[in-house]
């Protein structure tokens, strides 16, 4: 039923380049009330069909429908916008999975060179994550934090730089692991 | 007897961060653990301080000289909003993801309503208030006490219950227990003079008060204690506000400065950055203020102010200033000198169309409206203050403070290539790694 009405207003839109009032929208359709007008009028607003302006007359909104629909190429291609880039992330999610949990320092050493890791960079860690063997973490030691391989044998955990210059660090008593490193920035 | 035969009838959790500022920096520089820790450098009195502190007896709002008299090896640092704000958003976001009805209490506190949750989470209460705290406590990298309790005010009892670190659990059924054990001034919203009144009625405890039948409760207290006795009880009067922040009875900003001046030229610039940034607060909240109350602050703590009230509400700091250049010779006087100024900003409205007036200004003030949205996103995009108004000009010119009072935080100082002083990445700093 909507869709004949729909059809009705919008035969009587094309043939007099205006939109109905509510009166003639009753003659149109054969209304007995305008408050029966008023009704459809709301269902239609909500469909996007129709809208009103400041005075409450009728204007023609999405009259041939929804153009820019998914999938379906209307005089044209849609422009690339919003269905193409739904599948895209920011580099902001790109490198950081839990925010609240997310932190920056600034590397000052060369310990960590050969990872590709140099002084002036600043890397992103997270403090929820539970250190593996292998990752790059940053440790508490001598109440500094240091950036290290994290390594496992049968001895217990040690931390390994990447650097020759420099020896492994066994911790005498437990080691303290703040983060795990999840990003390394260097910007130019 | 218990004072609520239920358990939870409602669910409410407050969290609070165990001194929230000073836990920020030492979260971030280990070296810091273990040390008496204190934030509020710039201002010169403690705003601030770790457990450490407090146990060799410094206390909140000392001076600096006095602090290092008692605590020699205390560690004063600046504070750095920026970054505990950054902190607390992350406060909240955590709380969030466990139930919507969050309450931004205040930078370091918030409540939340975790009531009708255990089904939809599988987890109890008591599982849910010990799965945040140990979110809070390892993500945010320092300690957070926790109260879960029927109402707000038997939840705020549980989060000071045992600090640092505390997670305190009130069900209905064990209130008597601990308001046993507590002065009824400890009470959140009973002051000293509702205790000194109390205390007449032989009331010593929380319990005590709790115990009240009702008709004494309404023939000797008003409706906000009346409502307290109700929470007490477990009965929850204070709902959560789960909306942001976005009312405020009145504005308010107060800078102090070193060395004190008694320049006229430079004490009215400092009050015309206040005003500045009190407007930029009233746009953001969409305000608009009719009353304005400024003062000025002598070096010798004395306060000279001043009250005037604007033809209509306004958020523009020229209209504001204009006022103020008017009264500002009856407030400051020739020869004493001046170490703060201050701005109050009252009768605050929602900033909506303004109303005609005979001489066009309305029209005029939309064009300066105008202005000043610009302003705020050049401020967004470039950092606050980078455009200000010529009155402001010796204030934002030259360093707020003198001598060590001026060292800025460590962050506004360590900055990553493409940061400036005015713009850093929102994300906390844990500083230098080797």
């Amino acid at each position: 039923m909507l869709e004949k009405y729909k059809k009705q207003i919008l035969r009587f839109y094309r043939r007099n380049r205006r939109m109905p009032n509510y009166a003639e929208v009753m003659t149109l359709l054969g209304f007995k009330s305008k408050n029966a007008v008023f009704k459809l009028v709301n269902k239609l607003k909500e469909e996007n069909f129709l809208s009103k302006d400041a005075k409450g007359r009728l204007i023609p909104k999405n009259l041939y429908g929804e153009l820019r629909v998914l999938g379906q190429v209307e005089a044209g291609f849609p422009s690339p916008a919003e269905e193409e880039l739904a599948d895209t992330m920011s580099l902001d999610d790109f490198l950081i999975k839990n925010k609240e949990a997310t932190y920056m320092l600034k590397v000052s050493g060369e310990s960590m060179k050969d990872a590709g890791i140099l002084p002036g960079d600043m890397v992103l860690v997270d403090r929820s994550l539970t250190p593996l063997d292998g990752n790059i973490v940053i440790a508490e030691v001598d109440n500094q934090w240091t950036i290290k391989y994290l390594r496992k044998d049968k001895q217990g955990v040690y931390l390994e730089p990447a650097n020759k210059k420099f020896s492994n660090i066994y911790p005498k008593e437990e080691l303290k692991i703040a983060a795990v490193v999840k990003a390394v920035i260097r910007k130019y | 007897m218990p004072l609520n035969l239920h358990t939870f009838p409602q669910a409410v959790l407050h969290v609070d961060g165990d001194c929230f500022f000073a836990s920020c920096e030492v979260a971030s520089r280990p070296e810091l653990k273990g040390k008496p820790v204190i934030t509020g450098l710039e201002r010169g009195i403690v705003s601030s301080l770790t457990y450490e502190a407090k146990a060799r007896g410094v206390r909140r709002a000392m001076s600096l000289r006095e602090v290092k008299k008692i605590c020699p090896d205390a560690v004063f640092l600046p504070s750095d909003y920026e970054t505990y704000s950054l902190y607390s958003l992350r406060m909240f976001s955590i709380v969030r993801r466990f139930t919507p009805d969050v309450e931004e209490y205040s930078i370091d506190e918030c409540f939340a309503d975790l009531s009708g949750l255990q089904r939809p989470l599988n987890m109890s209460y008591e599982q849910m208030a010990e799965k945040i705290k140990a979110s809070l406590d390892s993500e945010l990298g320092f300690t957070f006490s926790v109260g879960l309790a029927p109402t707000k005010v038997l939840a705020k009892i549980g989060s000071k219950w045992k600090k640092p670190s505390g997670l305190t659990i009130i069900p209905g059924t064990d209130i008597h227990l601990y308001l046993n054990q507590l002065g009824v001034d400890k009470v959140w919203g009973i002051g000293p003079q509702t205790t000194a009144y109390l205390n007449k009625y032989g009331i010593r405890t929380a319990l005590q008060f709790a115990e009240k039948d009702l008709e004494w409760i309404r023939a000797n207290l008003t409706k906000p204690h009346q409502e307290i006795w109700q929470e007490l009880r477990g009965e929850m009067v204070y709902k959560i506000d789960p909306g942001k922040k976005n009312t405020y009875q009145s504005i308010s900003k107060t800078k102090t400065f070193t060395p004190p001046s008694n320049d006229r030229e430079y004490v009215f610039s400092q009050l015309s950055k206040n005003v500045e940034n009190s407007c930029i607060k009233l746009r953001r909240y969409q305000l608009a203020a009719k009353k304005v109350f400024f003062f000025l602050k002598t070096q010798d703590f004395r306060y000279q102010g001043y009250e005037f009230k604007l033809i209509r509400p306004t958020d523009n700091p020229i209209e504001i200033i204009k006022m103020i250049d008017k009264y500002f010779s009856s407030v400051f006087t020739v020869g004493s000198l001046f170490r703060a100024t201050g701005l109050v900003l009252m009768d605050l409205s929602e900033n909506t169309s303004r109303q005609a007036d005979l001489f066009n200004e309305v029209v005029t003030a939309e064009k300066i409206a105008k202005i000043f949205g610009s302003v705020d996103g050049i401020a967004q995009r470039y950092g606050k203050h980078t455009l200000f108004l010529g009155s402001s000009f010796s204030a934002m010119n030259r360093a707020q403070h003198e001598g060590n009072r001026q060292t800025p935080a460590e962050r506004k100082e360590d900055l990553f290539k493409g940061e400036s002083a005015r713009k850093r990445l929102a994300i906390p700093y844990l500083g230098g790694v080797g």
